[in-house]
């Protein structure tokens, strides 16, 4: 009993991003609405779409979610405006799976685990905006090196430290500062 | 309020294995491998719970709809077709196990009620068991990859189902729904928006730990449905007559409809679910979650498989709506309007 994510509800119906109200572009937001049984959608700008959820008397919006999710399809003009864009042809080939550039900026699908390395710079182009990815903190695979759990837990712990000092919860920072210097003492191959 | 703010609970993992194409982008071959590997390890003991395996060639439209309705297989996978496909649930329909849909494997588990932690304990074990199979594809920077780079990460999907209708109808959602939307959340509808339930989920790519995001979904669906609560009390202090006329006449269509469809079924049991909240009527046949778990067992496939004789009647038969109908003024024998 998850909600269906059908096609239809996916909102990949074109490459544009300007708002469907004003025009402008740089829409960021499709709502889906159902208003006497039948489905229509609508892609905004934060801004109309604030104006719109305020006069929505009696109409049954019934999805919303952020224009980026299936947008790294169409990234091909953000790419070239994006920043420092590194020069890649469209020719580039994942040489494990065959996929090119092309394919990943026609599709938004990778075909392998490689590919993440080989069209790197697009990916992260497009997925966060030419910045670094945020570190990976969930759970890892087992089979994870043990210095690379341990690099990982000693991340963990050290965004928790700082968040706890931002919201000033000096106990449980002191805690977590001990068990870090603990990790660090363990460290498998020296010092982190 | 006491009540459990989120109705269900669902949570879908989703994992590739390194050293082959995504499903998408690779041969039959290669995929069936992977699904008979897969198999083979469900089937090979030292699990707490059996897996049970089946043959999608052999499930009946109506069969795998069950599967669907029960959250033990997502929609999507329903829908797929191609090779090296498979399905497995485990032990006592705990959880499931979709192979070779959009990803090489994806862990399901759904129930009633606040459980999303539980199930990623569950969800979290049945995956350290996989990988003894599998060999997961992972890159420390992005996480889990998949076919879709702004799904990777966690490749945990949470779903909070909520019973929302007061601000559905009064379009309130929408600006929720905003708000959702700028903290990296997203809404559907999980019956088409009958009754107003919704389901909460998380979308794109979060480096965050597993349970701190399902803490956030928590946290959101339990300020969502308190919005609901105090909407409700306020509708029936300006609309009293409104309300108790709404009410009232679902319980009247419960008791004496012979003919019900699935959306009107919901739309009735979600306005004496408030009813019941606002202390305006009484129905002995629903307490607690049971509001939730009638519309559960009343729809399409579960009245065809649990309560027809003919199971491959298919999901059209007009049978259904009538099924429906009796089970419903059996709930709703005894209902009352207090005054
Ligand atoms: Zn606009
Ligand atoms: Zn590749």
């Amino acid at each position: 009993m998850f909600a269906d994510e059908s096609p239809e509800w996916n909102l990949d119906f074109d490459n544009s991003d300007t708002c469907e109200e004003c025009g402008e572009v740089g829409a960021v937001i499709h709502l889906l609405r159902v208003e006497n049984g039948s489905v229509s959608h609508i892609r905004l700008c934060q801004k109309c779409a604030e104006n719109l959820a305020g006069r929505t008397e009696g109409m049954a919006l019934v999805l919303a979610v952020p224009a980026i999710v299936g947008r790294v399809g169409k990234a091909k003009e953000k790419g070239e405006t994006g920043p420092s864009p590194v020069p890649t042809s469209d020719s580039q080939v994942c040489t494990v799976c065959g996929t090119t550039l092309a394919d990943v900026k026609e599709t938004g699908m990778v075909g392998c685990s490689v590919c993440y390395q080989v069209f790197g710079d697009h990916l992260r182009n497009v997925v966060q905006g030419g910045e670094e990815p945020p570190a990976h903190l969930g759970k890892v695979p087992r089979q994870g090196s043990a210095s690379d759990i341990h690099r990982r837990e000693v991340m963990r712990l050290q965004r928790m430290l700082r968040e706890l000092v931002e919201c000033e919860r000096f106990e449980e920072a002191a805690s977590v500062r001990d068990r870090l210097s603990e990790l660090e003492r363990a460290a498998p191959g020296g010092s982190v | 309020m006491s009540a459990a703010a989120l109705k269900a609970s669902g949570l879908g993992l989703s994992r590739n294995e390194t050293g082959i194409r995504f499903p998408h982008a690779e041969e039959a071959t290669a995929l069936e491998d992977l699904q008979q590997r897969v198999e083979a390890a469900l089937k090979n003991g030292g699990w707490d719970e059996p897996w049970r395996v089946h043959d999608l060639e052999e499930l009946s439209p109506a069969e795998m709809t069950y599967l669907v309705e029960k959250g033990l297989m997502s929609p999507g996978f329903a829908d797929g077709t191609g090779e090296g496909r498979g399905f497995a649930v485990y032990g006592d329909e705990v959880a499931s196990l979709e192979i070779g849909g959009g990803d090489h494997l994806r862990l399901l588990g759904f129930r009633t009620g606040d459980e999303l932690s539980v199930l990623w304990s569950l969800l979290s074990q049945l995956d350290d068991r996989l990988e003894g199979t599998i060999n997961y594809a992972f890159d420390p920077c992005w996480g889990y990859l998949t076919s879709h780079p702004e799904q990777a990460g966690t490749g945990l999907r949470i779903y909070a189902t909520l019973h929302v209708p007061t601000l559905m109808l009064t379009g309130r959602l929408a600006s929720i729904a905003l708000e959702l939307v700028a903290s990296g959340m997203g809404l559907s509808p999980l019956w088409g928006g009958a009754g107003g339930i919704i389901q909460v989920s998380n979308r794109g790519r979060q480096g965050k730990p597993e349970i701190e995001t399902i803490q956030e979904i928590e946290d959101i669906s339990r300020d969502i449905v308190e919005k609901e609560r105090s909407v409700r009390k306020m509708f029936m202090r300006e609309n009293p007559i409104q309300v108790r006329d709404h009410i009232g006449r679902a319980i009247g269509l419960a008791q004496h409809a012979w003919n019900m469809s699935f959306p009107e079924c919901v739309n009735l049991l979600s306005a004496a679910e408030v009813g019941l909240e606002l202390g305006l009527v009484d129905v002995p046949g629903l307490v607690g979650q049971a509001a939730f778990d009638a519309m559960r067992r009343l729809q399409p496939a579960h009245v065809v498989m649990e309560h027809m004789e003919a199971k491959q009647s298919g999901l059209e038969s007009p049978e259904i709506d009538q099924v429906r109908a009796r089970m419903l003024r059996e709930i709703f024998a005894g209902a009352r309007v207090l005054s």
